[in-house]
């Protein structure tokens, strides 16, 4: 990696132009703005803007339940190659015989050998850390054991969470959640879609072309 | 559209307005914008008082920006990112290509970017030996047409799904049915390619946190996540306008833009991008680059045209524009330039003040002074305002005939304060008098009046 900010275009080929501008005293920012949500049901509202945008969401009640809908979807898709991140709780998910599942841990060794069997797999299979009820969002990260080509590049994603992690909306998530962050967060509010030819909807043009929350108590 | 350079606004408009085809695709376009904004503000709870706050924010981050830049550097650099200022569009062009090349790439994947077609990046990476590729599918219809975007937020709005296939059968060789679903599936084929086989990514970026140093980039197609994740260098190019302080100011403008864009409560994709791959990451590009674009920004800074700066490019404006909407977006264009990547009303202001006014003095005349900008602006930003001081600099540089410049000199006063406005109404009536013809009868009563009236 080559030395940060090289020196021809570092922050002083604009400071000068920055510095001849005569700026007033600086304004002051206005105090946060905070959540004027209140849902009385949020996995409702969760499923209500999920499905709007064309996902699916299963609640059930609990982990064992939401595992064996793993499996029945992967058995309704016919998955035959699988990629899984290697996270809680996904360690206990134990698919249909003589499928293929392929998880993150055990190819920290060769990324590439992954990435190509992110892009040949039917389904990848995550979680999130939090899910955002206002818009029907999962919030999924990179990190130790999560991939960032799981829930990217297969036909079929599909999220295990527990539904503990639901909060309100973004401004509730972003006051909520540990300082620091991760190379990678995307909030998924579901399946890829495009409406650029002719402004007409069409589901899966590069990511994923389904896309299935299954909460658990 | 018209091939030749040689035209200018008035003269692209008036072949634009005869095109049936072309107004009918806007239309519908447009109208779904904002049949769409209109439902997801109304759902959102004080979205009026959202709108005051988020000017609130931008407005006060300007007035620090050096200041919110460098907090910016700093923790991105904390992050492993490599922050680049450029100063113009050559300085940025050089950069990226001084990138790719560097690192051997031959092969760029582009996510959908309004500031690197500012910068008129693709030709430059061609002619550095670096295939440009976009993926956005709207913005790669655009490329293999070889035209510019028609639209901020949805480039290949002007073109049919015949079109497109024509298009996808040049590009492939192959034969692809004329409907939709069949021809997302073509871009998905081909474009899967590019993303596995590229050795740069290049992205805009729809704003940059300052307090984490973190780029955030929004997609609805996923293409925004595969430009970012699967080459080993990730670029991502930004105006130096595009930056809230912490993650307050960041919560409140990713309420507004999808809103305000397409109608969504977010889009599908909001990437937050912290740094390149950490050493527990088994994917993740090696390298991230941010390169900030002054091209003209900061000299408006304390001017009368710094509120323009405050513009998060939603493209709501263009949707709700009666001239937009009958013009097109390749309307909006210097006399003698390619069309300018920004259309619309906020393309009328912004292209003359970062790329010239003398080139660009029709644009600022290419408006009803209608309003409805401003009143779909989620920053509230007073287009009609900077319309008009725009048309008064153009008066003051002699670039308008005296005609023009009389009348709008006229114009601009009368907007200015109501009391000329009501001199303007009375002389009308009065002027009428002289004029023989079917001219409509100026109220009696002026608006001003009636509304005063029906208020009380």
């Amino acid at each position: 990696m080559k030395r940060p900010g090289k020196p021809e275009y570092g922050f002083e080929t604009l400071s000068e132009t920055l510095s001849e501008t005569i700026f007033p005293a600086p304004a002051a920012l206005p105090a946060p703005w905070t959540s004027r949500r209140r849902f009385p049901d949020p996995v409702a509202r969760f499923r209500e803007a999920l499905e709007a945008a064309h996902g699916e969401v299963r609640a059930v009640e609990t982990l064992d339940e939401a595992l064996a809908e793993v499996a029945e979807l992967l058995e309704e898709i016919g998955a035959e190659v699988v990629v899984v991140d290697s996270e809680a709780p996904l360690e206990r998910l134990s698919p249909g015989v003589g499928r293929h599942v392929e998880r993150v841990s055990a190819h920290y060794a060769d990324p590439e050998a992954w990435r190509a069997l992110c892009a040949r797999a039917d389904a990848g299979i995550t979680s999130a850390e939090a899910l955002l009820a206002e818009t029907g969002s999962l919030v999924v990260s990179s990190g130790p054991g999560r991939s960032r080509l799981a829930s990217l590049l297969p036909p079929v994603h599909i999220a295990v969470v527990p539904a503990a992690r639901m909060t309100t909306d973004l401004f509730t998530w972003l006051e909520s959640r540990p300082g620091g962050w991760p190379a990678n967060t995307v909030l998924i509010s579901g399946p890829s879609k495009t409406g650029d030819i002719e402004q007409t909807l069409s589901v899966g043009v590069h990511g994923p072309k389904r896309l299935v929350a299954i909460l658990y108590d | 559209m018209s091939g030749g350079f040689k035209s200018g606004f008035r003269e692209t408009a008036r072949i634009a307005i005869e095109d049936v085809e072309l107004i009918r695709s806007v239309e519908t376009a447009t109208g779904r914008f904002r049949l769409g904004r209109e439902s997801a503000l109304a759902e959102l709870p004080e979205a009026d008082a959202m709108r005051d706050h988020f000017k609130q924010i931008r407005a006060a981050t300007l007035s620090n920006l050096k200041n919110h830049l460098q907090i910016f550097e700093a923790n991105a650099q904390a992050a492993g990112v490599q922050v680049h200022f450029a100063r113009n569009a050559e300085a940025a062009r050089r950069i990226i290509l001084d990138l790719a090349r560097e690192r051997g790439a031959t092969l760029a994947a582009k996510s959908k970017s309004m500031t690197t077609e500012e910068i008129h990046l693709n030709p430059a990476l061609e002619a550095g030996g670096v295939r440009p590729v976009e993926t956005d599918l709207g913005e790669w219809i655009v490329q293999l047409a070889g035209e510019a975007p028609a639209h901020i937020i949805a480039p290949a709005i002007n073109k049919t799904k015949e079109q497109v296939a024509d298009l996808f059968r040049e590009e492939s060789g192959d034969e692809i049915p004329a409907e939709i679903p069949a021809l997302t599936a073509q871009a998905r084929r081909r474009l899967r390619e590019t993303f596995l086989e590229a050795g740069i990514g290049i992205s805009g970026g729809n704003l940059a946190v300052a307090e984490t140093g973190s780029v955030v980039l929004v997609t609805n197609e996923g293409n925004g996540r595969m430009v970012t994740s699967l080459p080993p260098i990730h670029v991502a190019v930004l105006g130096i306008e595009k930056i809230a302080p912490t993650w307050a100011e960041a919560g409140v403008w990713l309420s507004l833009l999808a809103r305000s864009a397409t109608g969504q409560p977010l889009s599908i994709y909001t990437s937050i991008l912290t740094g390149p791959k950490q050493y527990a990451d088994i994917d993740g590009p090696e390298e991230v680059h941010v390169v900030f674009l002054d091209n003209g920004r900061s000299k408006l800074l304390g001017t009368k045209y710094e509120e323009i700066l405050q513009c998060i490019r939603c493209g709501a404006c263009l949707n709700v524009c009666p001239v937009y909407r009958s013009a097109g977006g390749h309307a909006y264009r210097g006399e003698t330039g390619p069309p300018s990547p920004y259309s619309g009303p906020i393309g009328a202001v912004v292209t003359p003040l970062l790329f010239g006014l003398e080139d660009h003095k029709q644009l600022p005349q290419a408006s009803s002074l209608c309003g409805a900008c401003l009143d779909v602006c989620p920053v509230r930003i007073d287009l009609p305002r900077m319309l008009v001081e725009l048309r008064r600099d153009s008066v003051e540089a002699g670039l308008d005939g005296a005609g023009t410049a009389a009348v709008t000199r006229l114009a601009a006063r009368a907007f200015g304060g109501k009391r000329m406005l009501g001199l303007a109404a009375r002389l009308a009536r009065f002027g009428r008098r002289f004029v023989r013809g079917n001219l409509p009868r100026p109220s009696k009563r002026s608006f001003r009046e009636i509304w005063r009236e029906q208020r009380s």
